[in-house]
């Protein structure tokens, strides 16, 4: 087995998930600016294979990107244009608290390790540069983007433990100072905090024209609260007790995380985040392709 | 608090179960790691604490509801002493007020009156009082009343009657009161001369646990207490002189200082016959014997008194002892009334069959001997046995006799209508086969016993009343007379084999038929096939035959008050006929105060045939019993008296009194010591009764409540 893993944390990547997911394309929903081309649209107007538009001629305009055939139909000059591709900085920005340490069948980090080990492994594929940050209530550990970083974010996800209480607010608008280069951002998290909280969090990181992912990973019985015996529920991490009867409030349970989920789609629908909440048991490579096909569909209604 | 049946209490760990199981639950509890509590703590409501108190009142409701049905099958109940043990509170009293006739002796009872209004002065209106009136018996005047000036007035009313005292069957009613009370406090005031005769200890005898016994002694005036007793009545018969008696009475007295030229008289119907003077030394008797009287034909009506009667008037018509007679302080024991009848002799009637009347000549003698009773034979033919002759007679006897169908249907109407019948079977005797059925016994044939060793009376049922004379050693040896011959007998069904032969074949059987009996010897009573009639038990032996058969019972001179007079027995001894006596109509009593009343006729216990009047005498004097309708009968007499032992005024210690009723010594209450048995105790207090209400009023509660929370819920 150890031959087919030649790095540590490749158990992450699952090929059954790459093999569904790789012919897609990964779809920045905004033009990052690149230096190197790749598959990633450039905000930039550039050398490009793929047309953009015609625009009239100005003084300065480079001469060879005149479009003579127009010229000759029209007897006006044009300028074409093409979107440049450039690789991005994707970065994986993953909550690590302790409430990540839920789960019935695989915890919610196990899944968030893995969904971050395919989307870095996919955007390295595509020569983008990749990083990793994993938080709690503060920057647990950071890998910068880079074109050579894959190992080391996989090995940085590997070590990754859910052991502190999180706190969304501080770590990310520390992270957005920080990211000074447009990019890709993905954000990993069960997201408890208060819609406000964390939008106010992940707000900044979008301000700066960063193209803002959230995941938001949720253990099944998060969702349907299904528990049957009257228990006492402890806060993994403020460690509070309090006797819960499930059949008696499940329902308005559900309801507040209904509205929860709702709160965030619509927050993240006005900020142009894009949001998407997984479920930890469905699978994880039906959940990326159904990303990745929204994130197509959006660029090209743009 | 206690309970008669505690085992229901195990039902009240049903109770338990729902705590324990929440308990059990809470024991292994799991605490579930919850990623955020952010959501739950948002719910308001909702933990298991506050749910669990949401429905405390519910559950409060429906677990008391269980707890009192539970607590009422267990049937709980306040011992006494409980109730004692609360201080202070209401007071439960009863009164026990001694109106015996020796609380007449000087001004007892006036005493006795005002120490029981004493008693109860410090009453409060939260008090309940009863007032029991005691001598032979006790009856309650007045049951559980807060008006304590009613009952003063109770108290006021009540005048000492002719009983004796009797404090047993006062402290069961005191007991049976107090029992149903529910007040804390309990206490029994006897307000009496305590008389040492009245007083009998009985363990059975206990008042409830925490009663406080008070004891009122009443002490009359002092002097002298003189008593009549029992005057004793020989009857002398000359030839050709009507009956006469002679009365002795006897005087005690009761005290230490002698007593003398005290004048003792003799009245009959009224009048006074003979006074004479007697002395009588202290604490001892002497008797004054009157000349012999002649007996008037009917009932005498006679009374002996000490002292002079200034007021014989009113007084000896009602036996009652008139004021006027003042011997000494207590004058109801001054006077006794006896009557005197003429023996009525108990009409026989020998039946005969053709020229055989010499057969019955041992017979005949044998009746014609002895005063108690009198028998008065008369001979008839068998053929020639009508209705009318039959009806004049109360027992019939017939001798080796063949019955003829039609004079055995006038036999069985005779028999059945109350009288007597004695068939002495011979060799000649017979008996119509079709009725059978109705004799004693089937009649065989003869058994021959004059070869060899002669039969002999044996197995004789001494138990019963022809025999129990016998009973004693040397009261009568039937074993020396022979008998030669008798009749095979097998008894009939309901018959009783009253003695055997040394065979163990039936002798002698009797059966009831209708009102009357019928006995069945199975040899004769001649010497035809026995000797008997030679033998010193022959005369006793028909002398009980007829005795019995003719329903004679020897009627007393007088009773005692509380006595019961057998008015049928007392018809009979009068010279009815049995039929007359027993199937008479209703009968009128006249009382010695001069109250009427009819008297009815009362079926005596299930399987017995004849009818029987009983009257119980309640008042000093003579009653007079008439009969009604067709055929009214004599007039019956009867003299009542007052118990001689209540005229001895030897008083006891109160405290012994108290000790034989609290068993604890010589306290006035009765501690902590349960008196009462505890169902009794229960069924007095019935609290299950309100327990099972409480318990369903509160289910209906919870029924209510449940719905209302219910739709409030929705």
């Amino acid at each position: 087995m150890a031959a087919h893993q030649p790095i540590p944390g490749a158990r992450f990547v699952d090929p059954a998930v790459l093999a569904r997911i790789g012919n897609l394309e990964m779809v920045a929903k905004t033009v990052v600016d690149g230096l190197i081309n790749g598959t990633h649209r450039s905000p930039f107007f550039g050398a490009s294979v793929d047309f953009a538009e015609h625009r009239g001629y100005v003084a300065g305009d480079d001469i060879r990107r005149m479009d003579w055939r127009v010229f000759a139909r029209t007897d006006k000059y044009y300028i074409k244009e093409f979107e440049a591709d450039s690789n991005a900085n994707f970065s994986v920005l993953l909550d690590i608290s302790k409430s990540m340490s839920f789960g019935e069948r695989i915890s919610k980090l196990d899944y968030a390790k893995t969904l971050a080990a395919c989307l870095t492994y996919l955007a390295n594929q595509q020569r983008d540069r990749v990083g990793l940050v994993t938080f709690d209530d503060g920057v647990v550990e950071h890998v910068p983007p880079s074109a050579k970083h894959l190992d080391v974010i996989l090995h940085t996800l590997d070590r990754a433990r859910a052991e502190k209480p999180g706190h969304l607010l501080a770590p990310l608008q520390r992270l957005a100072e920080h990211f000074g280069r447009r990019g890709i951002i993905v954000v990993i998290s069960d997201f408890y905090a208060d819609p406000d909280e964390i939008f106010e969090a992940v707000g900044p990181l979008r301000f700066r024209g960063n193209d803002v992912i959230l995941f938001h990973v949720l253990d099944p019985q998060e969702i349907d609260f299904s528990f049957s015996e009257p228990s006492s529920f402890e806060d993994l991490e403020s460690g509070d007790q309090i006797p819960i009867v499930p059949a008696a409030l499940a329902d308005q349970y559900r309801a507040l995380v209904a509205a929860h989920i709702e709160a965030l789609t619509t927050r993240s629908s006005q900020q142009r985040i894009d949001y998407m909440l997984l479920n930890t048991s469905q699978p994880l490579d039906f959940a990326l392709f159904r990303f990745l096909s929204m994130r197509e569909r959006l660029a090209r209604t743009r | 608090m206690s309970f008669l049946t505690p085992l229901f209490l195990l039902g009240l760990a049903a109770l338990a179960i729902p705590v324990l199981v929440h308990l059990t639950q809470r024991e292994r509890k799991s605490v579930i790691a919850f990623p955020s509590l952010m959501f739950l703590k948002k719910i308001p409501y909702e933990s298991v604490q506050k749910r669990r108190i949401r429905d405390w009142l519910l559950l409060a409701l429906r677990l008391a509801a269980l707890a009192l049905i539970v607590s009422a099958f267990a049937r709980p109940f306040l011992r006494g002493s409980d109730v004692a043990a609360a201080a202070g509170g209401a007071r439960d009293i009863v009164v026990l007020l001694d109106r015996s006739y020796s609380m007449g002796y000087g001004d007892s009872w006036s005493r006795a009156q005002r120490v029981a209004g004493e008693a109860l002065a410090s009453a409060t209106a939260a008090d309940r009082i009863s007032l029991v009136l005691f001598a032979d018996h006790a009856e309650v005047a007045l049951r559980s009343t807060p008006d304590r000036s009613r009952a003063v007035s109770e108290i006021n009313a009540a005048s000492p009657g002719p009983g004796s005292t009797k404090y047993g069957p006062a402290l069961k009613l005191a007991g049976s009161l107090l029992a149903e009370s529910m007040l804390p406090r309990k206490e029994v005031i006897v307000v009496s001369d305590f008389q040492r005769g009245g007083w009998q200890p009985d363990d059975t005898l206990r008042l409830p646990g925490g009663t406080v016994i008070t004891t009122a002694v009443v002490e009359g005036a002092s002097g002298p207490n003189l008593a009549l007793t029992p005057a004793t009545l020989l009857r002398t018969r000359d030839a050709g002189q009507p009956e006469r008696v002679t009365v002795t009475a006897g005087v005690l007295n009761r005290t230490a200082t002698a007593a003398t030229a005290i004048p003792v008289q003799l009245e009959m119907d009224g009048r006074i016959v003979q006074t004479l003077s007697v002395n009588v030394e202290g604490g001892a008797s002497a008797t004054a014997t009157f000349a012999p009287v002649s007996i008037a034909a009917t009932t005498t009506r006679a009374t002996v008194r000490l002292g002079t009667d200034a007021a014989a008037g009113v007084a000896v018509q009602t036996g009652m002892a008139p004021a006027a007679s003042a011997i000494d302080a207590l004058a109801r024991d001054n006077v006794f009334n006896f009557v005197i009848t003429p023996t009525a002799p108990v009409p026989v009637t020998v039946v005969t069959q053709g020229n055989r009347a010499d057969a019955n000549l041992y017979l005949s003698r044998a009746l014609e001997i002895g005063e108690a009773p009198r028998f008065d034979t008369s001979w008839q033919s068998i053929d020639a046995l009508t209705g009318d002759a039959t009806n004049r007679t109360r027992l019939l006897i017939l001798n080796d006799v063949a019955v003829p169908e039609a004079a055995a249907a006038r036999l069985v109407t005779f028999v059945e209508g109350g009288g007597g019948l004695l068939i002495a079977l011979g060799p000649r005797a017979s008996w119509p086969s079709a009725r059978e059925g109705w004799l004693p016994a089937v009649v065989g044939p003869a058994v021959d016993r004059t070869r060899g060793a002669a039969a002999k009376l044996s197995g004789m049922d001494y138990g019963h009343a022809v025999f129990e004379p016998f009973r004693a050693a040397r009261s009568g040896d039937f074993s020396t007379a022979r008998f030669y011959s008798y009749r095979g007998l097998t008894p009939a069904t309901g018959a009783t084999v009253l003695a055997r032969f040394d065979t163990g074949e039936p002798a002698l059987v009797e059966k009831t038929a209708g009102l009357g009996r019928i006995v069945m010897f199975a040899s004769t009573i001649d010497l035809s096939w026995n000797d008997l009639a030679l033998k010193p038990v022959f005369l006793p032996f028909v002398h009980q035959l007829g005795r019995h058969l003719s329903g004679f019972r020897e009627q007393a001179a007088f009773l005692t008050i509380g006595e019961v007079l057998d008015i049928t027995a007392a018809e009979i001894a009068a010279g009815a006929t049995s039929s007359a006596a027993r199937t008479g109509g209703g009968r009128t009593v006249l009382t010695p105060s001069g109250q009427r009343r009819d008297l009815s006729v009362t079926t005596a216990a299930s399987g017995a045939t004849s009818p029987t009047a009983a009257l119980e005498l309640g008042e000093q004097g003579f009653y007079e019993v008439r009969g009604a309708g067709r055929e009214p009968g004599p007039v019956i007499v009867a003299a009542a008296n007052v118990n001689l032992a209540e005229s001895n005024l030897d008083r006891m210690d109160p405290k012994e009194l108290v000790a034989g009723v609290t068993g604890n010594g010589t306290s006035g209450s009765t501690g902590t010591q349960d008196v009462l048995p505890d169902a009794a105790q229960e069924l007095a207090q019935r609290v299950w009764w309100y327990l099972l209400f409480a318990g369903i009023l509160l289910l209906i509660a919870e029924t209510v409540l449940a719905q209302r929370l219910s739709r409030a819920a929705r």
